[in-house]
């Protein structure tokens, strides 16, 4: 190497309560500090940044680790005016890198330095641009600030104590070639020991980084490990391989000449991929993994990770939203509301915990997603809302293809039993005509093997028995839970609903008592009790329905479907759909009986019935119409008016308690929210499906499954 | 001293409350303004930041926009002379704390509460707004009109402000304005320290 030609100090610019919150309080970890570090080196457009550990377990004097990357390098004035000083402005952040990578930057400028601390007391840095002809070193001793530290808040304060901008930092030249650039630091007293085991965490905590389909990249980037260990030697830090672990996986990808992007769809029980057109936010590559219990702890057991739900890469590289390591799976964010789904059912709701994903952006195709500037989450524009909407659609599909699959192993293994029991009946059969011309000697041991069999057709038989009583006890265990997390929901809705309302109330009584009587405000007082009226409905909407709940479903009986729809359309509703100039129309292709609770069938078109009048006020030419196809196994029905139409955006918490559109004309979000809990109850399903009258208007799709 | 209070929940109920009609009563029709969502209010509060503005704000929002804790983030980051009152169905206790130590909530009216009892705390807000400086120099200029613009201060760079000005410059929370606070504060406190100035008189 060249000469020492030049020995000197600089000093950095910040005070302790800067270093205590930027460095300690935003990295907690070693992994953490790696991975901003690491980010700095990505951010520089390295190519290749490497992570040697020297000595690294035990600690002892001779550990080192040392990062080294052949990026961009900084020149004396730079490590002078950027290393040694916080940025402040946020203005100054570039959000790219230099031409010609144009990296989205993904660092937390100003992070890295600090992280430096977390892994050792001693750093030298060495730094060089191109074109340059010297090596720059700079030499910190992190100790010496931590004991700063500590002794600045002691008292007495009054003392005179060195600051932290008084420390100096040895620098110096040393000669180089012209062509080399890059970055190394080399950390000495190194704070803990590095066993195999962390540098293992490490490097699959570092993989995450990396997105595990970079194909698109044009200035692609990599991370080596070397160690001692013989595992850890001389890795290429790759993303994992989770296909072999996954209980599903889907691998989407799309046509650019086309324009086309790759969806998969649900269908009994397979997930076939299809092409739709190009969505708004543009196309994009989907890779997600969906684990089980049993994945799960293979795959646990496997990296030592955690399954952690669905990451955005854009180029090849984490987004910032995402690009922040955090340990605590509690504290991670949902920023793609994956678990935030309230409308999908308990026991069909797959979420993050199962679930491991990749999303590809490309600045190209997709320039309108764009990460918020405080790196925390993404614009919340259309393009952003409806990538929301993709995600969830595609792990929907999942959930639809688990449930037909744990439906499908329930039909088989009660067919296979009853096949067995069948199986048996013939053998004794035939066993029987041998035994009739068999020798006594022969007689006497196939006796012997005829009890056998009776004893094992007990047990069959009493198999089939105990599993038909386990599936109803799951049956039932399945809707007290049910009904205990939705009446969960409900009581804190409930008394968010109760608060709003008590609170109308007494101030409406409260400004009535203070200004009445008064004929200025007479159009007020007139509101008033109009309001208190309204508002005491809506109250006793939600206690009727409270005790609806509380009430048993004890009374099941068999109930003519085409009845009971022509009662209600024919007899019930007909006064008022002849008042409000209603045509309607019932049309079931089959006669059908359902073993039901009448009061909560009846319930359900109830709700949908007075759903549809309020959706049809001002609308000419008034019709609901009810229309159902019997298949084989299940009950489809169509419930359509031609109303107002439910907004796209409503589409999903349409079915939310106390969601509502029509509070002028008393609506309080219960009837759509039951409807769907009753229906749920049944082990059916509803949704809005196309609207069957055009231009406008709402069609429900409701499925009820029965046993023939 | 006009006051305008600004009303931001996505209750269209809420808009004909009967708190709203007190408000009005109380500030007059037209300083009371109702909004629907948390982007239409802080566009009203930005283009009126040299008005005197209380904001009732409401947390709950729908998911598609801003939710309150942000709103006030926001409110707090164009201006800390305008107190920002949380009003929602939520207990009190669960709310994050951070809404009052980092982003200076003003104070908290529940949902449930009487009109007596949401007036109190917007009582103590317009308190605060009578005794804030820009108050304190706009009665300066209207009781001494003769004072409006004189120079009275000149930054380093060698521009002057008249009283006028810096009403402006601080109602607008330029950094001219908050300096200018800053400076009018400590002048103050060293005016006091040494006598010369006898707050009593």
């Amino acid at each position: 190497m060249g000469n020492k030609n030049q020995d000197d100090y600089i000093k950095f610019n910040f005070d302790v309560s800067a270093y205590r919150l930027l460095g300690r309080e935003l990295i907690t970890d070693r992994i953490t500090a790696l991975f901003e570090i690491v980010k700095n080196s990505y951010d520089a457009n390295s190519n290749v940044v490497s992570i040697s550990f020297i000595d690294p377990n035990p600690k002892s004097e001779d550990s080192k680790i040392i990062i080294k990357d052949d990026g961009l390098g900084m020149t004396f004035n730079d490590l002078k005016n950027r290393w040694m000083v916080i940025g402040t402005s946020s203005k100054r952040r570039e959000r790219t890198s230099p031409e010609p990578y144009n990296r989205k930057v993904v660092g937390k400028k100003g992070i890295g330095r600090f992280a430096v601390d977390l892994l050792g007391s001693k750093l030298t840095l060495k730094t060089k641009k191109k074109g340059s002809d010297q090596w720059i070193y700079l030499e910190t001793d992190w100790s010496v600030y931590q004991r700063l530290e500590a002794e600045q808040l002691t008292i007495p304060f009054e003392e005179e104590k060195e600051f932290f901008t008084d420390i100096k930092n040895r620098y110096w030249f040393e000669d180089g070639e012209k062509d080399e650039q890059g970055t190394i630091l080399k950390i000495e007293k190194v704070n803990n020991d590095w066993t195999e085991y962390d540098i293992s965490r490490a490097t699959k905590e570092l993989s995450k980084l990396v997105s595990p389909n970079a194909k698109l990249t044009k200035y692609p980037f990599s991370i080596r490990i070397h160690s001692p260990f013989p595992n850890y030697q001389n890795v290429t830090i790759k993303p994992l391989s989770i296909i072999d672990y996954a209980t599903k996986s889907i691998k989407l990808s799309f046509d650019k000449q086309q324009k086309l992007q790759e969806i998969v769809i649900h269908d009994k029980g397979e997930l076939k991929k299809t092409n739709v057109p190009r969505r708004k936010f543009g196309l994009v590559d989907f890779t997600l993994y969906y684990f089980d219990q049993t994945a799960k702890r293979k795959f646990k057991r496997e990296f030592n990770l955690d399954i952690d739900g669905i990451k955005i890469y854009r180029d090849g590289i984490i987004t910032t939203p995402f690009a922040e390591h955090e340990a605590n799976q509690l504290k991670q964010k949902d920023i793609l509301g994956i678990d935030k789904r309230r409308y999908s059912g308990f026991f069909d709701k797959i979420n993050s915990r199962d679930l491991l994903g990749f999303i590809e952006l490309s600045d190209e195709e997709n320039p309108n997603l764009i990460e918020t500037t405080n790196r925390q989450d993404f614009l919340n524009n259309e393009e952003w809302k409806e990538l929301k909407l993709f995600v969830i659609e595609q792990i929907e599909q999942i959930e639809k293809c688990l449930k037909y699959e744990r439906e499908h192993v329930r039909e088989t293994t009660k067919s296979d039993l009853t096949k067995a029991d069948s199986g048996l009946k013939s053998i004794k059969k035939n066993l029987s005509a041998i035994t009739k011309s068999a020798s006594p000697e022969i007689k006497k041991q196939l006796r012997t093997v005829e009890a056998d069999l009776n004893k094992l057709q007990g047990t069959v038989n009493k198999s089939i028995k105990d599993y038909a009583k386990l599936e109803q006890d799951s049956k039932q265990k399945e809707s007290l839970f049910f009904s205990l997390v939705s009446l969960q929901t409900y009581a804190s809705m409930f008394s968010h609903m109760t608060k709003h309302t008590i609170g109308h109330i007494i101030r409406d009584a409260e400004y009535f008592k203070n200004h009445f009587p008064n004929d200025k405000l007479v159009d007020r007082f007139k509101s008033i009790s109009k309001r208190i009226f309204g508002e005491m409905n809506t109250l006793r909407q939600g206690i009727d329905f409270m005790l609806k709940y509380a009430q048993s479903d004890d009374n099941i009986e068999d109930i003519n479907v085409q009845e009971l729809l022509q009662n209600l359309f024919g007899n019930i509703y007909s006064e008022l759909f002849k008042r409000e100039g209603i045509e309607t129309s019932v049309e079931i292709d089959k006669k059908l009986e359902l073993r039901y609770n009448r009061k909560a069938l009846e319930d359900i078109f109830d709700n949908l019935i007075s759903n549809s009048i309020k959706a049809l006020r001002g609308v000419s030419n008034k019709k609901i119409k009810c229309s159902g196809v019997v298949s084989n196994d299940k009950l489809t029905l169509y419930f359509s008016d031609n109303g107002i139409g439910i907004l796209e955006e409503d589409k999903y918490r349409i079915f939310d308690i106390f969601f509502t559109r029509t509070a002028e004309e008393g609506g309080a979000g219960i009837g759509l929210y039951m409807v769907k809990t009753r229906i749920e109850a049944m082990n059916g399903s509803i949704e809005v499906v196309e609207n069957e009258f055009k231009p406008n208007g709402a069609t429900f799709e409701i499925v009820l499954p029965f046993e023939k | 001293m006009d006051i305008n209070i600004v009303v931001i929940d996505d209750n269209q109920k809420m808009q004909e409350d009967s708190l709203i009609w007190s408000l009005e009563d109380r500030f007059g029709k037209g300083n009371v303004h109702f909004f629907l969502t948390p982007k239409d209010g802080l566009v009203f509060i930005k283009e009126n930041l040299q008005k005197n503005i209380i904001v009732l704000l409401d947390i709950n929002f729908p998911e598609d926009q801003i939710d309150g804790h942000k709103a006030l983030e926001e409110i707090t980051g164009m201006s800390k002379l305008i107190p920002v009152i949380l009003w929602s169905a939520i207990d009190e206790n669960k709310e994050k704390f951070s809404d009052f130590i980092n982003n200076h909530a003003f104070g908290f009216i529940s949902k449930t509460a009487t009109i007596e009892e949401a007036i109190q705390i917007i009582d103590k807000a317009v308190k605060f707004l009578e005794f804030s400086i820009d108050n304190v120099i706009e009665d300066w200029i209207i009781d001494k009109n003769e004072d409006k613009d004189k120079p009275v201060y000149i930054t380093s760079d060698g521009s002057s402000y008249s009283l006028n000005d810096i009403l402006r410059e601080i109602r607008q929370q330029s950094e001219v304005g908050k300096e200018f606070t800053k400076k009018f504060n400590e002048l103050t406190i060293d005016l006091i320290i040494r006598n010369k100035e006898n707050l009593n008189e």
